[in-house]
């Protein structure tokens, strides 16, 4: 049978890069790039339309309205897009909100998230939206198997591998081990300019919970006496060896 | 200030304790198996559940039904305790703050660290919250002399999830945060057949073999139990050496707190150069034999 997915889709800032006189993060005008595992939840979304059929709803939340992220996500196989504006960074209770409150106007039988993002790693998105939308949450899925209106997955819970199920609606977050995501074609990257995409701003007010205190890059206190000859190396760092450990 | 802590690993919760146990007056909340194993970590009292939850929703409402006699619940940011924490506060509408690496009180106001940008940077926030995910291996759990009260508390499991078998992984139950010398390999390596080598050098320093992200989760040339990094384990041995490694901030941040860092790599701008205390530019298949060669020579004179 056919389903409504909803996929969520994260823009991460391609490089951060630090500025040696502050050693703060540079991120005026960054290049973005589709969040690692947003990667792996657009490729599981198509993957379960491919095999049963349905609808793929990509969603954003970022802060500007047209974004290369978003054309990925479509020409992968997502079928429309939806751009929200007025993301706020470090807020993921704000994300999910207002991801939430999109979803919820919109018909679904499953939600597909990436596990944690790779910039802020809060892992909360998935479990927000879970408890936000009233729906289960199969979270850390290594693998999902569908049947009617019934998921089983395989869920990576650290040491354990753990078989879980619910029903449809629901929530699924996926890793970087649930699939491999595919490069899109040209053909599907051109047509996707083709495909719906709506860009609205949200009307979800934004609370401040927190107050940035500092933001800087770790100092190394490391000595860094590097050897470019071999056997000078050798030497030297087996004196460090046998000087720590007993061999 | 009251804290109540909760890890569905033993050795989490006792982690927790240690680093917590100075600032907060503790209970630790745990599964029935690890009770009578965390009584000795300075907890006033330890309630033990009746039985063990993997449902991060039932696990949450049960935490929130127990939270109201708490200032601040800590939860070990595990698969199953993220989760969890994050249900807890969506339920009860307290801030949460994850993955924190450092706590302090003041006035009222929670001032955390944590990594950000993928580990690039440390965030130092001052916020309301009252719920926290912390950090694997912040400190070496340590006992203390004061034994704990244990209480018995009875569960309600009513989960919108059905769990059902669990699968311990395949594992060489390898604890790489343990070891005292560490040798890990990256990218660099090239080939599988090429961790031999490094294995030989990894036994005669009696050091655990490990690797990055690429090695143990893309590759699986070794388990995942041996990836260092932000998404595998943080390590603090005497020595770790890094051979082929790159050196990517996201590695970096799980080998940070080595006491000596000895790098290997053909890229002189490898940024593993700038993190190291010593290093050698040059090829790991010329370099790892000569080593193995000198400390074999300097272990019979």
């Amino acid at each position: 049978m056919p389903y409504n997915i909803i996929v969520c889709v994260k823009q991460i800032a391609d490089e951060v890069r630090i500025d040696p006189s502050t050693n703060e993060p540079v991120i005026s005008n960054p290049q973005y790039r589709m969040e690692d595992l947003s990667k792996n939840a657009v490729e599981e979304a198509v993957r379960i339309k491919e095999k049963y059929g349905g609808k793929i709803t990509a969603l954003m939340f970022c802060s500007d309205s047209s974004t290369p992220v978003m054309k990925e996500a479509l020409a992968m196989g997502a079928d429309e897009g939806i751009i929200i504006t007025g993301y706020k960074e470090n807020s993921p209770d704000f994300s999910a909100a207002v991801l939430a409150e999109k979803i919820k106007s919109l018909q679904y039988d499953i939600v597909i998230a990436g596990y944690a993002s790779a910039d802020s790693y809060t892992a909360q998105i998935p479990a927000r939206l879970s408890k936000l939308l009233g729906v289960p949450l199969l979270g850390s899925a290594i693998k999902v198997d569908i049947s009617g209106k019934k998921i089983d997955i395989l869920r990576e819970a650290d040491d354990l591998d753990i078989k879980e199920s619910a029903d449809m609606p629901a929530v699924i977050s996926v890793t970087q081990e649930t699939n491999q995501p595919r490069l899109p074609l040209l053909a599907n990257i051109i047509a996707s300019a083709r495909k719906p995409l709506k860009v609205e701003a949200t009307a979800v007010q934004y609370k401040e919970t927190s107050k940035i205190i500092s933001d800087k890059a770790q100092q190394s206190s490391r000595k860094r006496i590097i050897y470019e000859d071999i056997n000078k190396g050798v030497q030297e760092i087996t004196k460090v060896l046998k000087q720590e450990v007993a061999v | 200030m009251r804290a109540l802590l909760f890890s569905d690993k033993l050795a989490f919760s006792e982690m927790m304790a240690s680093l917590l146990r100075d600032g907060f007056d503790i209970d630790i909340l745990a599964f029935p198996d690890h009770a009578a194993d965390l009584t000795g970590y300075g907890a006033k009292e330890i309630k033990g559940m009746e039985k063990e939850d993997y449902a991060a929703d039932s696990l949450a409402d049960f935490i929130a039904g127990m939270s109201k006699d708490y200032d601040y619940i800590f939860i070990g940011a595990t698969v199953l305790g993220r989760e969890a924490a994050t249900m807890l506060s969506a339920l009860t509408g307290n801030v949460m703050k994850s993955e924190i690496t450092k706590i302090e009180i003041s006035g009222g106001k929670a001032r955390t660290s944590r990594l950000y940008y993928g580990g690039k940077t440390v965030l130092e926030e001052e916020s309301d919250a009252k719920i926290f995910t912390v950090s694997q291996g912040l400190v070496e759990p340590s006992r203390t002399a004061a034994s704990s009260k244990t209480t018995k508390v009875v569960n309600q499991k009513t989960s919108k999830i059905t769990v059902g078998e669990k699968i311990e992984k395949p594992s060489t139950s390898v604890d790489i945060t343990k070891a005292s010398v560490i040798v890990s390999i990256g990218r660099g390596i090239g080939k599988k057949e090429g961790i031999e080598k490094i294995k030989e050098l990894a036994t005669l320093l009696h050091g655990e073999l490990a690797g990055s992200r690429p090695i143990c989760s893309d590759y699986h040339w070794l388990e995942v139990e041996r990836q260092v990094g932000l998404s595998g384990k943080t390590v603090s041995p005497k020595i770790y050496m890094a051979i082929g490694i790159s050196g990517q901030i996201q590695h970096v941040a799980g080998m940070r707190n080595s006491k000596t860092v000895i790098a290997i790599n053909n890229d002189k701008t490898a940024p593993i150069f700038q993190e190291c205390d010593y290093g050698i530019v040059g090829d790991l298949y010329s370099v790892v034999p000569l080593l193995i060669n000198a400390i074999k020579q300097t272990g019979q004179s």
